[in-house]
């Protein structure tokens, strides 16, 4: 059974704005799959797109090979999860869980099984003559998941299902999803705004911009590695960028910024980068070493002082000044090798190594 | 120590009660407790004073049976069905036109719909016999409605739509509309729209999400707006009076008939008290037969232990 989803050609408005604009994309199936994007950029949109909740204005949705377009929301083997866990008030968890089953009038014998069966699995048996205003935020997620999936649906949509819970809440139930999405092995698509997440979970991921448009897609290491453009480098997690123009000589090249020139990684440089070229320097801040004694062996390195530290227990952030432009550095707090005291208004060298960085076509 | 320390607190409450939470808490008390004396004093009293009278004689000199032997004949049970049937199909009318409208306006109107509410509210300030006239104009034999019906050549006479049950009906659905509405509104409108798309994804249908999900959530709201109808409705006077034609009597009318009427006034004391106990059986009846149906309506597991 082929569970992937593929949008063709798909556009979206809604009261004369454009949401989501000629979208083409093919969400791999039986994976877990994180779309990553900004507040406002049209991931709910494609999760209800998905559903059938709204309908396109133009193009084409598919799942497997099935055109699923105009097919009616609950012919859809489609299910989702949604944000506020939307729990029928009315019903105990029991008749929650067992609702898209007695829709289908399964035997009353088999509901009942297959719901201990569940709520079990879920921890939630004894949970189960209770309305849901009785339980906690986490157990009624756990609750409407359950909802969801019972029915064995080809795709389960998740809508920010964890921005409400507390964060020690939020990674256990991650774990928890991630474990469900390997032993039902059917797709999960999961929508965030919260990279951290979407990097923990994601077998595959897709960054969305403001403008509602695909910017990159792919494993949450090519991801965070290897961005393509200056929008997923900022968004997804914390980096340096610096802008300046390529300078090449003799199979080296330099990127010439104002706060000096940088060597770069010939071997993951692009055939565009010739001479005058404008170009980024993408630096991640945990690539980069802070220290207050001059060291050697590194391709690169700046001078700048301290001009905040934020100690977050198992790691250091410091923001360095640079004449004026601030490198963000991040530093595991591993007490393998004696650490030197870094303070605020000390000067420190910065070094990273030109394999660790990127470059990428600089428009300006 | 202890006498002490209750003596304390008995002076901190008495300050705490001398501030503004008196108007907050004492106020909301004084309030209640005037309208609770208002209730007593001018609706309680007079009911149990008529409930007494409808056993004495006509002088007050000795108790007496005479007036509810005589409504126990036959034509008086008719009264009591007339106003039932009349209630009855009133509050269903008032239901099946106030759902679909209500849920109209408060998912599809959007900005729309206060607006549109307060238009469905506006004839209930105006005079109830203002209106009664205003509906002359409409159902009379050259009435709008008629003039309207011929113009687009549905019928090629007048048709007679005063003085008959169709326009008492129609008028006792237009009077008491708001009535139900108005709960129906406030609880459409804290009803979360999620909870219908939830139910869409998880494969109900349109009618099967409207049956398990939604009514069953506006299930108070329908029978709170059912009776709100249905208790005044059996009691209606002026509407049967204006537009009945004198040919079906309904309890209100047959009540200020014979209470007016000076020397049969014990008559009339005694059916208003033998009505009260019909429409409380029979609005106990419909109360269950509405729960059943729910019930069924639903339709779920219910799987308790």
């Amino acid at each position: 059974m082929d569970r992937s989803i593929r949008f063709e050609n798909v556009s979206k408005s809604k009261n004369g704005v454009s949401i989501i604009k000629n979208m083409t994309m093919t969400i791999p199936g039986s994976l877990f799959f994180a779309l990553l994007g900004p507040s406002g950029c049209g991931k709910t949109t494609l999760l209800r797109l998905i559903t059938g909740l709204e309908k396109v204005d133009s193009g084409k949705i598919f799942l497997g090979n099935i055109d699923i377009t105009d097919m009616p929301i609950h012919k859809r083997p489609i299910n989702m999860v949604f944000q506020n866990y939307a729990l029928f008030p009315h019903l105990s968890i029991f008749d929650n869980i067992a609702y898209s089953l007695s829709i289908k009038k399964v035997p009353k014998e088999e509901i009942k099984q297959r719901v201990l069966k569940i709520a079990t699995s879920f921890q939630l048996e004894s949970q189960l003559y209770k309305k849901p205003s009785m339980l906690s935020g986490g157990q009624q997620q756990r609750v409407s998941i359950a909802r969801a999936i019972i029915e064995g649906p080809q795709v389960l949509l998740l809508d920010e299902p964890l921005a409400a819970l507390d964060f020690k809440l939020r990674e256990k139930l991650l774990i928890e999803l991630i474990d469900l999405q390997s032993t039902l092995n059917i797709t999960f698509i999961y929508v965030t705004h919260d990279q951290e997440e979407a990097l923990t979970v994601a077998d595959q991921m897709a960054i969305i911009n403001g403008r509602g448009e695909l910017e990159q897609m792919g494993t949450p290491k090519e991801i965070y590695e290897f961005p393509n453009s200056r929008f997923v480098a900022e968004f997804v997690g914390n980096t340096n960028i610096l802008e300046g123009r390529v300078k090449s000589h003799l199979e080296q090249q330099h990127l010439v910024t104002h706060l000096g020139t940088f060597s770069l990684d010939h071997e993951k440089i692009g055939p565009w980068a010739i001479n005058d070229v404008k170009a980024l320097l993408v630096i991640r801040p945990e690539k980069i070493l802070i220290t207050k004694r001059s060291q050697t062996g590194f391709s690169n390195s700046l001078k700048g002082k301290v001009l905040s530290i934020i100690y977050t227990g198992r790691s250091t952030f410091y923001e360095v000044c640079v004449d004026s432009t601030l490198i963000k550095v991040f530093e595991q707090n591993d007490e393998h090798v004696e650490k030197e005291e870094i303070d605020y208004e000390d000067e420190v060298y910065l070094y990273w190594q030109k394999e660790n960085t990127l470059t990428l076509e600089g428009i300006c | 120590m202890l006498t002490l320390l209750l003596e304390k607190t008995r002076v901190k409450s008495l300050f705490k009660s001398l501030s503004l939470s008196f108007i907050k808490k004492e106020g909301i008390k004084t309030l209640c407790s005037s309208a609770i004396i208002w209730q007593i004093l001018f609706f309680y009293f007079p009911l149990l004073f008529l409930f007494l009278r409808s056993f004495s004689s006509l002088d007050g000199e000795s108790l007496t049976l005479s007036y509810f032997k005589e409504i126990l004949t036959a034509p008086y049970f008719k009264v009591l069905f007339n106003s039932l049937g009349l209630a009855f199909i009133t509050a269903v009318a008032s239901l099946s036109i106030a759902i679909p409208l209500m849920v109209f306006i408060v998912f599809k109107t959007n900005k729309w719909k206060y607006p549109l509410l307060f238009l469905l509210i506006i004839p209930f300030w105006t005079n109830f016999i203002l209106n009664i006239y205003a509906w002359f104009f409409i159902l009379e034999k050259n009435g709008l409605l008629n003039q309207f019906l011929l113009y687009l050549g549905i019928i090629d006479r007048p048709i007679h739509f005063l003085y008959n049950p169709f326009s008492t009906l129609i008028l006792m659905v237009y009077y008491y509309l708001p009535f139900v509405a108005l709960p129906l509104f406030s609880a459409l409108e804290r009803f979360d729209l999620t909870l219908y798309e939830v139910s869409l994804t998880l494969g109900a249908g349109k009618y099967k999400t409207l049956s398990r999900i939604v009514f069953p959530m506006i299930e108070k709201a329908i029978i709170v707006g059912f009776f709100l109808v249905f208790v005044p409705a059996f009691g209606e006077f002026l509407v049967p009076e204006f537009m009945g034609g004198d040919k079906i009597y309904y309890v209100g009318n047959v009540i200020s008939l014979y209470l007016l009427g000076g020397a049969t006034a014990g008559v009339g004391i005694a059916f208003a008290t033998f009505s009260i106990a019909f429409l409380l059986i029979a609005s106990s009846c419909i109360f269950l037969i509405f729960r059943l149906l729910f019930q069924m309506l639903q339709g779920g597991i219910n799987d308790q232990p």
